[in-house]
Parts: structure tokens; C-alpha cells; sequence
């Protein structure tokens, strides 16, 4: 089940790795190329990505902890998975004059289950309402 | 109306930010409809989503399942069928018992998530290699 839940992929950039740390951590960098923060990403602090036009949160989490420029961990989640949390680190090596960048990102079938059962949770809330209401309306109709 | 289609109209607005790119992604994770006919008419049913509940918490036979219903075992049975034909539990077989586990509506779910986050991730990433390599040649 490890497998089927963690994620992991590794780029490799022509810069340094304080270089790369900025575009992770700081809010108009991570605009570039994810989405607008709200303010810089400070450790121990919730963090949110907005869309750019709507400025609906569209991922969001927790900054667990941060190891300038080496390390840095996430809570992470987006809207469709209903509050579930996954875990998101990043990774940074110096390696041939640039940088090794690891993202893995833990939790996603559980996150899945989870977002899974709220779904049948939810579903099943909605159909009580329905039939109490129907009954209501059968009663005092009768 | 099925949890899928709830999940696969939210993968659509997540991706809806952004431009051409995106847009490929989008035709392509609007042709995931296996099975959902079938899922579909097991959920309709309450005593069948019922199940589903308790099973989330623990696997049962039938025996066990049909203590926690007011109908009759082969009324349990038929609602157990249909669940299976939707893909939504799996019977297994223990010793001489046959337990009937929740098929995680999530398995699917999970490999869908699995494509969504492989999809997201490389977009992001390749967004972030040109960005940073862009700014640091000028």
C-alpha cells in the first residue's frame, strides 16, 4: 500500500539551491509557476494558494517545517478532496553547479478513502433530510 | 450525481486555471467513466449504502450483516450482489467464512488521484523549471 500512495518525482534546475528556495517559499515566486500565495510561507504557519483571478483557495495546508534551502514539509490538500490532508516534502541537493529538487507526496490513497467515505457519509446525510422532509410534508398534507 | 462524477467536475475546475496546457489535461480526464452505471444503481438503494457505512468500519459476513438489518438473509444477499456488481465491495474468502470488504469506492478513486496528482505535479514542476531558468539566463 506504500507504493500505491506515495509519490515522488525529481527535477533537476541550472540554479542554486537558495536560488530554487525562493520560487517555494516566497508568495510572488510562487506565483510564477503555482499559484499566488497569500503571504510568504513562514514555518509552523498554514499557508494557501489562491487562483489568480478567482482568489478562491485552491491549495492549502500547513508549513510543518522548514530547513533553509535543504528541506521543507507540508500538509497539502485541494478543494475536491474534501479536507483530507496529504503530506508534501521538498528536497534540495546541490548537485553539478545546480540543484536536485525531490518533491515526494505521502498520504494520497488514504487522503482518497477519506474524501471517499465523506462522499458516501455526505450522500446518505442527504437522503435522511429528504425523507424527513418528505414525511413532514406527507403528515401535515394529510 | 455519483461520487466519481462529483470528483471528476472538481478535477475540472482545479485545472481550470491556466491555459492551453491545462486544457489538454482536461479532455483527457473527462473520458474516466468505467463502471459507474452499475455503481451508480447500488448506491441508489438506502439499506445498501447502509452497508457500505458498516463495512467501512469493519469487514463482515453476512451473518454479522444481516443481525444489523431488519430484512431477511436472501434480501441481504441480493443488496450484497448488487454491491459487488458495482464494484463497491469484494467478497474474500477466510477459512470456511466469506467476508464481504469494502472495495474502497476508493480503489478507483485512489488511481484516479494517483493520475490527477502525476498530472498536476508535472505540469507544476515543468512551470517551475522554465521560470527559474528563464529568470536566471536574463
Amino acid at each position: 500500500m506504500m507504493s500505491k500512495s506515495t509519490m515522488k518525482k525529481t527535477v533537476f534546475f541550472n540554479a542554486s539551491p537558495d536560488v530554487v528556495w525562493k520560487y517555494l517559499t516566497e508568495k510572488d515566486k510562487l506565483a510564477l509557476w503555482f499559484h499566488p500565495a497569500e503571504s510568504d510561507l513562514v514555518a509552523g504557519q498554514p499557508y494557501a494558494l489562491v487562483g489568480a483571478d478567482s482568489g478562491d483557495k485552491m491549495c492549502w495546508g500547513e508549513v510543518v517545517s522548514m530547513n533553509e534551502p535543504e528541506s521543507m514539509v507540508w500538509t497539502f490538500t485541494i478543494q475536491p478532496l474534501s479536507g483530507a490532508m496529504t503530506k508534501v516534502t521538498w528536497e534540495l541537493e546541490e548537485s553539478h553547479g545546480g540543484t536536485r529538487l525531490t518533491l515526494t507526496h505521502d498520504g494520497i490513497g488514504e487522503a482518497a478513502q477519506a474524501a471517499a467515505l465523506g462522499l458516501l457519509t455526505a450522500l446518505d446525510a442527504g437522503w435522511d433530510e429528504h425523507f424527513a422532509q418528505l414525511r413532514t410534508a406527507a403528515t401535515s398534507g394529510g | 450525481m455519483t461520487p466519481k462524477g462529483v470528483i471528476i467536475s472538481d478535477t475540472l475546475w482545479c485545472f481550470s486555471v491556466g491555459g492551453r496546457r491545462q486544457q489538454r489535461f482536461k479532455n483527457r480526464s473527462m473520458g474516466v467513466t468505467p463502471d459507474i452505471q452499475s455503481a451508480f444503481r447500488a448506491l441508489a438503494d438506502p439499506t445498501r449504502r447502509q452497508i457500505l457505512v458498516h463495512l467501512s468500519q469493519r469487514d463482515m459476513t453476512i451473518a454479522q450483516i444481516v443481525d444489523e438489518f431488519p430484512v431477511s438473509r436472501n434480501a441481504v444477499k441480493k443488496h450484497l450482489t448488487a454491491l459487488e456488481e458495482g464494484q463497491l465491495i469484494r467478497v474474500e474468502s477466510r477459512g470456511r467464512e466469506r467476508l464481504n470488504k469494502l472495495e474502497p469506492v476508493g480503489l478507483k478513486f485512489v488511481a484516479d488521484w494517483f493520475k490527477y496528482f502525476d498530472h498536476f505535479w508535472d505540469e507544476k514542476l515543468n512551470s517551475l523549471k522554465q521560470v527559474i531558468e528563464q529568470s536566471e539566463k536574463q
